[in-house]
């Protein structure tokens, strides 16, 4: 039958077309055998699928340990009222810092005073000097007058400034109590957060180790 | 321009003097206000012997030590008259008020102890 195929493919280009369809089916069976071999190596054994999901999961367990005993001496700390104390000492503190800078024998307050001081000695001064011109006398006055203004203006500020954080100390010392009860609100929202985000961890291990379990096939099942 | 630069060489100035002269050991405050409120009362006061400086616009808020102070006006013949003591705490305040139309002032606590001796506290 092949001869007489041959036989019949007797010209130049059916030869040559008979040996290309030969040489592309050689070419498409290796090709096809490459391709198993290699689905054949990509493929994992249910021991090593099983092996990697196990060190998945064991590597995340000490990450776990360490974040519930993190999340516990959080809300230790959240839960006690000492803390809540401590804060609003710190925050007496920190507004008396400013009001010790500010207070009538304070430093500012001082320089403030020197200053007007300085101001009221020059204009008395001036006042009675009698080296310059008149018009150019005016004119020192003039400058210094407006030095005076602003000066007093600047320690009317620091008046106010006084008058404030001497009322938030006032406040910060007469609602104590009840300051200490907010920021333990405060605190206990912070342990819910802490809670929380333990939760979503525990949950993310709990959702590893199923998949680890799940991956346990007995043989023949 | 120059009264930028004169704004910031106060901020500069007033910064360093808050840091540099910061006091230092436990401190408190004692809020002094006088009544009938005047441009400077004219009453010399006293803590413990040390005289204060006139009082502006009817309150002084002074930084002082912890501890009990007394608060002292002039007496007769040259001594010094005891108006009342006053507890300085801890970064705590302690308001006092001044009658000063009275002779000798006389002290008014914002809030005092319950004992017979007239001491304010914070």
């Amino acid at each position: 039958m092949a001869t007489s195929l041959l036989g019949i493919a007797k010209g130049p280009r059916v030869q040559f077309a008979v040996a290309a369809l030969f040489a592309l089916a050689v070419a498409l069976s290796g090709s096809t055998a490459r391709a198993d071999d290699a689905a054949n190596a990509g493929a994992i054994s249910p021991v090593e699928e099983f092996s990697q999901q196990l060190e998945a999961f064991q590597r995340s367990v000490p990450d776990l340990n360490k974040s519930i005993q993190n999340s516990a001496s959080t809300i230790d700390s959240a839960s006690d009222p000492e803390k809540a104390r401590a804060e609003i000492d710190k925050l007496r503190a920190t507004v008396s810092n400013l009001l010790a800078a500010v207070a009538d024998n304070g430093p500012v307050s001082q320089l403030g005073v020197k200053a007007l001081d300085h101001v009221h000695a020059k204009l008395k001064a001036l006042a009675q000097e009698t080296r310059y011109k008149p018009e150019e006398r005016l004119f020192l006055i003039d400058q210094w007058r407006k030095l005076e203004v602003e000066t007093e203006n600047a320690n009317k500020e620091l008046d106010d400034a006084r008058m404030q954080f001497a009322a938030l100390l006032q406040t910060l010392q007469q609602n104590e109590d009840f300051i200490g009860e907010l920021l333990e609100i405060r605190q206990a929202e912070k342990a819910l957060e802490v809670i929380r985000h333990l939760t979503r961890d525990i949950r993310d291990a709990s959702a590893q180790l199923n998949k680890l379990i799940g991956g346990i096939k007995p043989p023949g099942a | 321009m120059r009264r930028l630069l004169a704004v910031a060489a106060g901020v500069i100035v007033v910064g360093v003097a808050i840091v540099a002269l910061r006091p230092t050991g436990d401190i408190g405050y004692i809020e002094i206000k006088t009544v009938p409120v005047a441009p400077v009362t004219q009453t010399p006061l006293y803590i413990d012997s040390a005289k204060l400086a006139p009082i502006k616009q009817g309150s002084a808020i002074l930084q002082q030590h912890v501890g009990t102070l007394r608060l002292q006006a002039d007496g007769i013949a040259g001594t010094l008259a005891p108006l009342c003591s006053i507890v300085v705490k801890r970064n705590r305040i302690t308001t006092v008020t001044i009658s000063v139309l009275e002779r000798p002032p006389r002290c008014v606590c914002r809030f005092s102890t319950a004992d017979p001796v007239h001491t304010c506290v914070s």
